[in-house]
């Protein structure tokens, strides 16, 4: 029997059963708060956002596997489908308790329909919905080369998720900027290969980690001109200002910078045991 | 229930020295330096038990029609941006130092002033009232204020027949403040309202709480309430009262017009562009409760806007 800590031959994976205790890791530690009255006067509330920063935090993490696998990492697949099917189990839990604090059924449906922010919200939970029913194994044998195609909807899921995000956020967007950016970074990584780079290469990702800081701060200053007044020109140069924070491109551009260093040590170190010649 | 933890060493606030104790050595001291002691005396006098005389319950106000919410949730869920983002802003909000506390009062006024907080305490009547606090973000709370009309304050200062709106900023120090470091806010914050609002006795300057000093992630230690109004109108930590002939532009209305508007009374049939405000949660107590118009204080102040154009959305966000 398949078990989330084994792999298809039955014996105990590290990769699966490290992938599945984080999963489990952000519910517990909420279910914890919860029974211990921590979560504030607000409870529902704080748990709708926990789940739903949380969908959004699995479904990179799932994106992030094809990347990596390009790093030595390659047997991180066994656990992809583990992680996104935790994405889709958080967000059928961030609409659950938003029913449960909306009051009633009626009222939920009444209120999805009538805020857009929701309704990109619930297409992306639908979409996840679907990619995760189509997960089995049979699913996949039955739709053949249309499984493919069905489960490149994953980026759309992931850019309507990230909308949803923003759209929601009152004024502050850092958290949403941060996820965005690393979203970026790893289609931008993808936008790479297909262009014939190899993601072993340390420069390669050098590049990928600048361009994507770059548009995180342009994402970031673009939003606040586009949903808000406040100067966009302020907001791009607080990225140079570190006395009120350290702005979300910075994170990314470290995130590109940190797989340049691995990519280097894992040539330096193939370069080490190669025979010299 | 528990709402956060302390760690053991932090001492409640009321077994703090109260200042009183500490001002009376501070004062003796003086003395012993020969500099008079009498600049020191009123508040000797004040400080024992926070305000003298004791505000008395303003009986108009003595019921809210709901419990009054748990004082360790009124003072541990705040929006303070010139502190956090967080609504756990308590934790951060020490370094506010609000004694001594000077306020401005200037524009359109016959004598502008600055008064110092002992000053003005002792020239405006304190009572205690119990009122609605309804949050733009859908929750509510009941909270016991002390404070004083600010009619009595607009008398005080005496406008000209010119002058058609109050404004109100709050202290601006990025040095102790860490969210006005944040340069793309408009900082300080600013609030306004119009005479006649300002003139309706349920408009209220705030200077304490559940029978005590104002607490300083609440605003301390003087603070507007217009309980008819989302609470994102009641300014905190004023230093600044001007009277003027234009609308005051507000902090919000500054960043983000389309959502947050000069007049935003309460109403549950007009939605928040991106929530309904026909529900409220009830701190403290799990309820999802109905809004009422202007916060159920339409008796009050319907008036007011009686002239205005009731379908018009900006009267209501």
């Amino acid at each position: 029997m398949d078990t989330p800590w084994t792999d298809r031959a039955g014996r105990f994976s590290w990769i699966r059963s490290i992938a599945f205790a984080g999963a489990l890791a952000p519910a517990l530690w909420i279910g914890w708060r919860a029974l211990n009255a921590d979560l504030g006067p607000r409870p529902l509330e704080e748990v709708i956002h926990f789940t739903g920063l949380w969908t959004i935090r699995f479904l990179l993490i799932t994106l992030a596997i094809t990347p990596l696998r390009r790093l030595g990492l390659p047997r991180l697949v066994i656990a992809r489908r583990m992680l996104g099917l935790t994405a889709m189990f958080y967000v059928l839990a961030h609409l659950a308790i938003y029913a449960v604090d909306t009051g009633s059924l009626a009222r939920t449906v009444s209120e999805i329909v009538q805020r857009w922010y929701l309704v990109v919200g619930f297409v992306a939970l639908a979409g996840l919905v679907a990619l995760g029913v189509t997960s089995t194994d049979s699913a996949i044998r039955r739709l053949g080369r249309n499984w493919q195609r069905l489960h490149r909807a994953v980026y759309l899921i992931a850019v309507l998720g990230l909308l949803h995000f923003f759209m929601q956020s009152k004024l502050d967007v850092t958290e949403p900027v941060l996820m965005a950016g690393l979203f970026v970074l790893m289609m931008a990584a993808r936008g790479a290969q297909a262009r014939g780079l190899s993601l072993a290469s340390p420069l390669v990702w050098a590049g990928i980690g600048v361009v994507s800081g770059l548009a995180t701060a342009g994402l970031e200053a673009g939003w606040y001109a586009v949903a808000t007044n406040a100067p966009a020109s302020a907001v791009l140069a607080a990225n140079l200002q570190f006395d009120y924070s350290i702005r979300p491109a910075w994170y990314v551009l470290a995130t590109g910078v940190a797989l340049a260093l691995w990519a280097g040590a894992r040539r330096l170190r193939q370069g080490l045991l190669s025979p010299a010649g | 229930m528990h709402y956060h933890r302390k760690p053991r060493w932090i001492i409640p606030e009321r077994e703090v020295t109260p200042e009183s104790v500490f001002l009376n050595r501070r004062a003796i001291l003086a003395g012993m330096a020969g500099i008079g002691l009498s600049s020191a005396l009123p508040r000797l006098a004040s400080a024992a038990s926070g305000f003298s005389p004791e505000p008395q319950m303003n009986p108009a106000f003595a019921d809210a029609g709901r419990p009054v919410t748990d004082e360790a949730i009124n003072t541990t869920y705040n929006n303070f941006y010139e502190f956090s983002m967080s609504k756990s802003v308590y934790r951060e909000v020490d370094a506010l130092e609000t004694d001594p506390w000077t306020v401005k009062i200037d524009g359109m006024v016959d004598t502008p002033m600055e008064i110092g907080m002992e000053d003005l305490l002792k020239r405006m009547p304190l009572e205690e009232r119990i009122v609605r606090h309804r949050c733009v973000e859908a929750w509510s709370m009941v909270v016991p204020w002390i404070g004083f009309p600010l009619s009595e304050l607009v008398g005080m200062a005496g406008p000209g027949s010119d002058a058609k709106y109050v404004r109100m900023e709050t202290f601006k120090n990025p040095e102790i403040a860490p969210g006005q470091r944040q340069t793309w806010y408009p900082w300080p914050y600013v609030e306004g309202l119009t005479i006649e609002e300002a003139m309706n006795p349920l408009a209220f300057m705030v200077v304490g709480a559940y029978g005590k000093d104002l607490p300083k992630t609440m605003g301390a230690p003087l603070r507007l309430h217009l309980p008819w109004k989302f609470g994102f109108k009641s300014v905190k930590s004023v230093v600044r009262i001007s009277f003027t002939d234009e609308q005051p532009q507000s902090f919000w209305q500054d960043l983000q017009s389309s959502e947050y508007g000069f007049w935003a009374n309460v109403n549950p049939e007009v939605p928040h562009p991106r929530w309904s405000q026909a529900q409220e949660r009830v701190l403290g107590t799990g309820d999802q409760v109905p809004t009422q118009l202007f916060n159920g204080y339409g008796e009050e102040v319907a008036g007011l806007y009686a002239n205005m154009d009731q379908s018009a959305r900006t009267l209501w966000y």
